[in-house]
């Protein structure tokens, strides 16, 4: 039987698999969003219908923001 | 799991998710308004909202999960003012009006980025070094470039304020790539779509349909980074060395962009050259003899990549479509001022669905200017 996948083990593996992918950004970036401080609340559309979703939406877990372009 | 886009068509995105079968949410920030320089980044927030990191590493993510958790933490909600609001405090200044014209851009209707461009042109008349205001003004012409409100300048208006911003900030890496998108290939890091191809093909197989895109990506899209400029042969015939071709009397409506705007000495620019039937005289393409011909005159000391280029033809007898043709200038290692380039293509044109089809010749004339003095200050 398949062992049974905890929420925090899926995280794991998916946020590695991201982290591998920003290895190759440039080191001279400098973001105004700062370690310690609150992720800045924008609101911005949703790729899927446009509607306004924002990151606070996700306070009381864990997240693991990758921000990315297809490119 | 949270991602945020920093590309100017998100349903590009959306197609490569299809693809890689990715199915977390996506936030599109187009006018790159979390004011990032660069790509990709994962960032560490815990369940309060606070960063953790901002570029985060296998070790920071163990240590990141193995936090305990708080006590319990309300999520918050989306706050996006009224439309109304916005409106009304437009009139405090230009910072209001960059906030009017943002929120046009994200929750407005189509028809509303004329009133988002009016509102970020508004604001540079004040703010006239501000890059960030330059870039979000670029991404709201090239929407409207690739929307029912087109006008013919939009692209070339785009690429101009993305120079600006550039200028202003050289160091931003994500407004740089929106010029390189467009740009030539000696700048380019890598191509930018050349995996749509594949993407289609591979969601088609698992029996899926593609997501449409509603701007087909191409040309420069696809282009590759180039280490050394390729200049075309010399010995290649000229279509009309005579120029005895009758001229276009308004059936074709050509449009240039020169990508980026500015040549420096020594580098190279792409060119877009778009041609549309015009539609107001019920003209289009006739596709029963030959090929679009682009023929290219480069002036004295520039390189091309091409001369004489074709578009092959539809299937179809007849169309409609915009076509577009694309090649890159290398300017002179001591280019200043301007330089005048020219060219024209040659296309079999149809007055009306019964009128008469002509071959017809379309003058191309465009002035690339030298990246080394802006006139009327930097």
């Amino acid at each position: 039987m398949r062992p049974m996948r905890t929420r925090r083990t899926d995280l794991l593996r998916f946020a590695t698999t991201l982290l591998a992918l920003s290895m190759g950004a440039a080191a001279s970036e400098t973001p105004r969003i700062e370690v310690g401080k609150p992720f800045p609340d924008i609101a911005l559309p949703a790729m899927e219908d446009g509607r306004p979703r924002s990151v606070s939406e996700f306070r009381g877990q864990k997240l693991a923001l990758h921000i990315w372009a297809s490119w | 799991m949270l991602g945020i886009i920093q590309e100017q068509h998100p349903d590009r995105c959306r197609l490569f998710m299809q693809w890689k079968q990715m199915d977390w949410p996506v936030l599109v920030d187009s006018l790159n308004l979390l004011g990032l320089s660069v790509v990709p980044l994962t960032m560490l927030i815990d369940e309060e909202g606070i960063v953790r990191s901002t570029r985060a590493r296998q070790s920071d993510l163990e240590a990141f999960l193995a936090r305990p958790a708080p006590d319990s933490v309300e999520p918050g909600t989306p706050a996006v003012p009224s439309r109304k609001a916005m409106e009304a405090a437009s009139s405090q200044g230009a910072e209001q009006l960059v906030e009017l014209a943002d929120w046009l851009v994200r929750w407005g209707s189509e028809p509303d980025l004329n009133a988002a461009v009016e509102a970020y042109r508004k604001a540079l008349e004040s703010i006239s070094d501000d890059g960030r205001v330059h870039f979000r003004l670029g991404v709201a012409l090239r929407k409207r470039y690739d929307s029912s409100l087109r006008r013919t300048d939009d692209f070339s208006k785009a690429v101009h304020h993305w120079g600006r911003a550039l200028e202003i900030d050289p160091n931003q890496y994500i407004w740089r790539r929106r010029i390189q998108q467009y740009g030539p290939r000696l700048d380019k890091p890598y191509p930018f779509y050349d995996w749509v191809v594949t993407a289609r093909r591979e969601v088609e197989e698992r029996g899926e349909k593609p997501w449409p895109l509603v701007v087909e990506p191409g040309g420069a899209e696809f282009a590759g980074r180039a280490r050394d400029f390729q200049a075309a042969p010399e010995a290649v015939s000229e279509p009309d060395p005579r120029g005895r071709i009758r001229r276009d009397e308004g059936f074709v409506e050509i449009e240039t962009i020169v990508v980026p705007e500015r040549a420096a000495p020594g580098k190279a620019v792409r060119v877009h050259v778009v041609m549309r039937p015009n539609l107001q005289r019920k003209a289009h393409w006739n596709n029963e003899a030959e090929d679009l011909v682009f023929w290219l005159d480069p002036p004295p000391g520039w390189q091309a990549d091409a001369r004489r280029l074709s578009l092959p033809r539809p299937e179809e007898l007849v169309s409609d479509e915009e076509r577009r043709i694309e090649f890159e200038l290398k300017a002179p290692d001591d280019f200043s001022g301007t330089a005048e380039v020219g060219g024209y293509a040659l296309y079999y044109v149809c007055e009306d669905l019964d009128g008469a089809c002509l071959f017809r010749r379309g003058d191309v004339s465009f002035v690339v200017k030298s990246a080394e003095k802006r006139e009327g200050g930097r």
